[in-house]
């Protein structure tokens, strides 16, 4: 915070040309203390191999010259991070291998921190594609493509930015008042998620996570429901903490969250949790993937043997299947795939499958679809959906197959359910008090309003910064008041620990 | 070719990849306001127009199109 503050404060004094070297030295700086400093070399490797190939396949098509080859560089650098990537983050695969072959050198691979290195890797294969693609035009100034792979907000934790989003990196930032304030406020809201809220509900989830002999029954239920509301208090506060830091620089990220429990399908969710994520799978894994020759011929042969929608299923179980298996691979180990990506890649394609269906039972039964209730009901019904495939992020396949199917022995086992728990004393043994229950539900709350502040007004910022001075600034005393004492600072809390760091 | 031509043609392309004959497009219809216009009906319409026009969209194209008449644009150009 420190470093950040006096980051700010040279920004604005110095000459605007040098503006984007401090964020450089910044995003150095920051790297230094977070991660193992060492590591740097991969990320210096891999802006060195996406410097070189654009610069070179632009020179190619300049001078029209070697029609073929800008694909060759293009395959060959995109292989190249992807290999580094693999060695790196890949470690979870790798290892049984390797200690199988007793190649202990890889073994102390694990010891390197491996800090946001998919983060990064995925805006380096992205400014890569883009370049072949003629999307944008190389950076020829390589410590500018340097300080793109590197910028200290988004390192740890994404979001995945384009290279034509962030080209603001190198322009002149004027000291704008309301730059400021937006960005500390964001910084602000994401305390509140990260550390008063998120870390609470994490105390509870992972009590009964962490003794499942112990907490049974409808605990079970309590820590399966709780976990999707830490993840999204935890990475969604840690986004907007990335973001107001950017946005005090005068640089505005990409958003990663829309209110994603405002769903009402799986689909939607998708498409409202992790964007940036989603939108670069979407760009360039799964358009190529279906674009390429081989699937316009599948689909076109599956539609003509199976007719127009039996064919667009089909394509859809492939490239999803893909899609999801990528996502799968990215987030690392075999927990995840199983358990995240089948589990979603099954629900999407029952949802696509039963769709038509369900559209048929409510209009025979005339119901209202967009009345309140309904999509209330939706979405309860695609957070559970979510919440089942985040337990098994949260405690591996086998934790959470025992986990949910404790949790299922309370509807069908009589005297199993410990509904009482809710009422006695029971969940004050779960390392909180009642007025930590008083603050989760009161920062829910708060959530949950501004939530519909932004679904109805755009940002809930914008609300307020429209209302009366007074107003205005005691919301936001209120909120740093409320963060400064209700705050959760365990020992050896690190603020820059989020769930979603290493990935 | 002129706009209008290509729209005839492009609603023409639409209306058989959706299998929807109320569809008219706009140069400002983007993909939520047409029913059925997900990610993989994307490319569908995609590949119906390159046969439409009779030449390929480069990927890059594809997935920087923002609305219907920026792929109008395109086709524009292409076809030139």
């Amino acid at each position: 915070m420190v470093l950040i503050t006096a980051g700010v404060a040279v920004y604005y004094i110095l000459p605007k040309s040098w503006q984007w070297v401090e964020l450089l030295l910044l995003s150095l700086i920051f790297y230094y203390f977070a991660a193992t400093p060492y590591t740097i070399i991969y990320m210096v490797i891999s802006t060195v191999i996406a410097y070189i190939s654009t610069v070179w396949m632009s020179k190619l098509k300049a001078a029209n010259r070697k029609p073929g080859l800008p694909l060759t560089i293009t395959i060959a650098a995109l292989a190249l991070n992807i290999l580094m990537w693999f060695v790196l983050k890949g470690r979870e695969f790798w290892l049984p291998v390797a200690r199988n072959m007793s190649w202990t050198s890889l073994v102390s691979m694990r010891l390197i921190a491996a800090l946001g290195m998919g983060y990064y890797t995925l805006q380096v294969l992205g400014y890569i594609i883009d370049n072949y693609w003629g999307n944008v035009a190389p950076q020829r100034n390589p410590l500018k493509l340097f300080l793109f792979v590197i910028y200290f907000p988004q390192l740890t934790t994404g979001p995945i930015s384009r290279y034509s989003q962030l080209e603001t990196l190198y322009e002149k930032h004027k000291f704008q008042y309301q730059n400021i304030a937006f960005g500390a406020q964001r910084i602000l809201w994401g305390f509140v998620k990260k550390i008063v809220l998120a870390e609470r509900v994490g105390i509870i989830v992972s009590a009964i996570t962490g003794n499942p002999e112990l907490y049974q029954g409808f605990y079970s239920w309590i820590a399966i429901l709780l976990y999707p509301l830490q993840m999204y208090a935890d990475f969604s506060g840690c986004m907007d903490i990335v973001l107001g830091v950017s946005e005090l620089f005068g640089i505005k990220l990409a958003e990663n969250f829309r209110n994603p429990f405002f769903a009402r399908t799986s689909q939607e969710f998708w498409q409202r949790w992790h964007i940036t994520l989603g939108t670069w799978a979407k760009d360039y894994v799964l358009y190529p993937l279906l674009k390429s020759g081989i699937m316009v011929k599948f689909g076109k042969l599956t539609r003509k043997k199976f007719g127009r929608k039996t064919g667009k299923f089909l394509v859809n179980l492939v490239g999803m299947f893909v899609l999801w298996m990528v996502m799968g691979i990215w987030h690392g180990g075999y927990q995840y795939i199983v358990g995240v990506s089948l589990w979603y890649w099954v629900v999407l394609m029952l949802g696509d499958l039963l769709s038509p269906l369900f559209t048929k039972i409510t209009g025979k039964l005339n119901m209202k679809t967009d009345s309140f209730g309904w999509h209330f009901f939706q979405s309860g019904r695609t957070y559970l959906i979510y919440a089942i495939g985040a337990t098994f992020f949260n405690v591996g396949i086998s934790g959470g197959l025992a986990l949910l199917q404790d949790a299922g022995r309370v509807i069908v086992e009589k005297g199993y359910a410990n509904l009482w728990i809710f009422f006695d004393h029971s969940i004050l043994n779960l390392g909180i008090t009642y007025v930590d229950i008083n603050i989760i539900i009161f920062a829910v709350i708060l959530l949950v309003l501004v939530a519909v502040l932004r679904e109805k007004y755009g940002y809930a910022r914008t609300w307020i910064s429209n209302q009366s001075f007074l107003f205005r600034w005691g919301i936001w005393l209120g909120l740093f008041v409320f963060v400064l004492i209700w705050g959760k600072y365990g020992p050896g809390y690190d603020a820059a620990e989020f769930i979603y760091q290493g990935f | 070719m002129t706009r209008e031509e290509v729209y005839e043609r492009l609603n023409n392309v639409f209306r058989e990849v959706l299998d929807d004959d109320s569809i008219e497009l706009h140069d400002e219809t983007v993909a939520d306001d047409v029913d059925g216009w997900d990610s993989f009906e994307h490319i569908n319409l995609v590949v119906g127009v390159e046969e439409e026009f009779g030449f390929k969209i480069p990927m890059g194209k594809v997935v920087t199109m923002k609305n219907v008449g920026e792929m109008v644009d395109i086709i524009m150009e292409m076809g030139k």
